[in-house]
């Protein structure tokens, strides 16, 4: 199997809009055939929430304290939950269906495409499990969530790895139903979710994640992995996407 | 009369459905959550499908819709969204 690689996280962390958007206009390059099948790596600045495609930001984000802390929000083409990145490396991957990797069972294409950032988090030295329906667990604990879509005759998955945590940072950017209720969650979350940096008791770079995740999906998917920029086109069309869906009010509070 | 529930899903997703009710007819439902669907447009197009549907057959017309071809729901089924558009719409419980 051969993969386009693109790792977007070596020339600098992106804003939500465009990290997006790429995804975006690489589904519409493979599904075009104008791209073989591509694996992105990426990260982002300045933080940015995103929600699932079927979450009202209104209701999930405290737009308020995004802004005040320069912090942006993004609705996803995905469904799934609401996310904050921020110290974390970020993987998209964008397939034919019928694909290999894209076979008509959902669960089982989560599974499949997991398995190689499982390879990746091995080759970290954690052991690591995927956790269905959308997640991938090590220590007991989720390190990594996933989304995927199907469009256009493609499937689009993306998904991150924490590199580090801050429950604290997240709910002050987070609505929770109740002010004082912010506590028990931000427990919650210690309790359910870690970090390379937690799992590892080190610090982990992108630069070091991002090298151990293409070996690992390349070794998991016995993929060959080929370093491919962005076209001038797909550059173009992101930046149209970013400025006319992920920045528009009517994308972004569309539900 | 607009109506909302929250109704968690076995597995863990959340659903948080809103209807709009008027003389015993449900004039529009929403389904909001961090469930997946795809395409997404035909969970739209189910849910724009709910127009004037008297509250007894919420639950019947939200399975009928939401479990349409070309429509696949993954973290929640139609079954779940149907129960939890059925209580939301259910007048004898608190909204």
């Amino acid at each position: 199997m051969k993969l386009r690689l693109l790792d977007s996280g070596a020339r600098g962390a992106l804003p939500g809009a465009l990290n997006m958007a790429i995804d975006e206009a690489l589904l519409g390059s493979v599904s075009r055939g104008e791209s073989p099948p591509v694996l992105r790596l990426y990260r982002w600045s300045p933080p940015c929430v995103t929600v699932g495609y079927f979450q009202s930001l209104e209701a999930e984000v405290d737009l308020d304290a995004c802004r005040a802390s320069g912090v942006d929000a993004v609705r996803r083409l995905t469904g799934g939950g609401a996310v904050f990145h921020d110290d974390e490396i970020t993987y998209s991957i964008v397939l034919p269906l019928g694909h290999e990797l894209a076979p008509d069972d959902i669960l089982e294409s989560y599974r499949l495409i997991c398995s190689g950032l499982i390879g990746g988090l091995g080759l970290l030295g954690v052991d690591a499990r995927f956790e269905p329906i959308n997640d991938i667990a090590a220590g007991g604990k989720k390190v990594s969530g996933n989304a995927q879509t199907r469009r256009q005759g493609c499937l689009l998955q993306h998904g991150t790895i924490l590199l580090d945590l801050s429950p604290e940072r997240m709910f002050s950017l987070l609505k929770v139903p109740a002010e004082k209720l912010k506590g028990k969650l931000v427990e919650e979350v210690k309790a359910r979710v870690t970090s390379l940096r937690a799992l590892l008791g080190r610090a982990v770079s992108y630069a070091e994640a991002a090298e151990a995740l293409s070996n690992g999906c390349s070794s998991a998917w016995s993929a060959e992995l080929e370093p491919l920029r962005l076209s001038s086109a797909e550059e173009a069309e992101a930046r149209r996407l970013s400025a006319e869906r992920f920045s528009s009010p009517e994308w972004n509070h569309r539900r | 009369m607009i109506r909302r529930r929250d109704h968690k899903v076995p597995g863990g997703k959340l659903l948080r459905v809103e209807v709009e009710i008027e003389s015993g007819l449900v004039r529009r439902a929403l389904v909001r959550g961090d469930f997946f669907a795809h395409p997404e447009e035909a969970f739209e197009a189910a849910e724009a499908g709910f127009v004037d549907i008297p509250v007894e057959l919420v639950e019947e017309t939200a399975l009928s819709l939401f479990s349409k071809p070309p429509l696949r729901l993954f973290g929640a089924t139609p079954a779940d969204i149907a129960q939890a558009l059925g209580e939301a719409a259910d007048e004898t419980q608190a909204p």
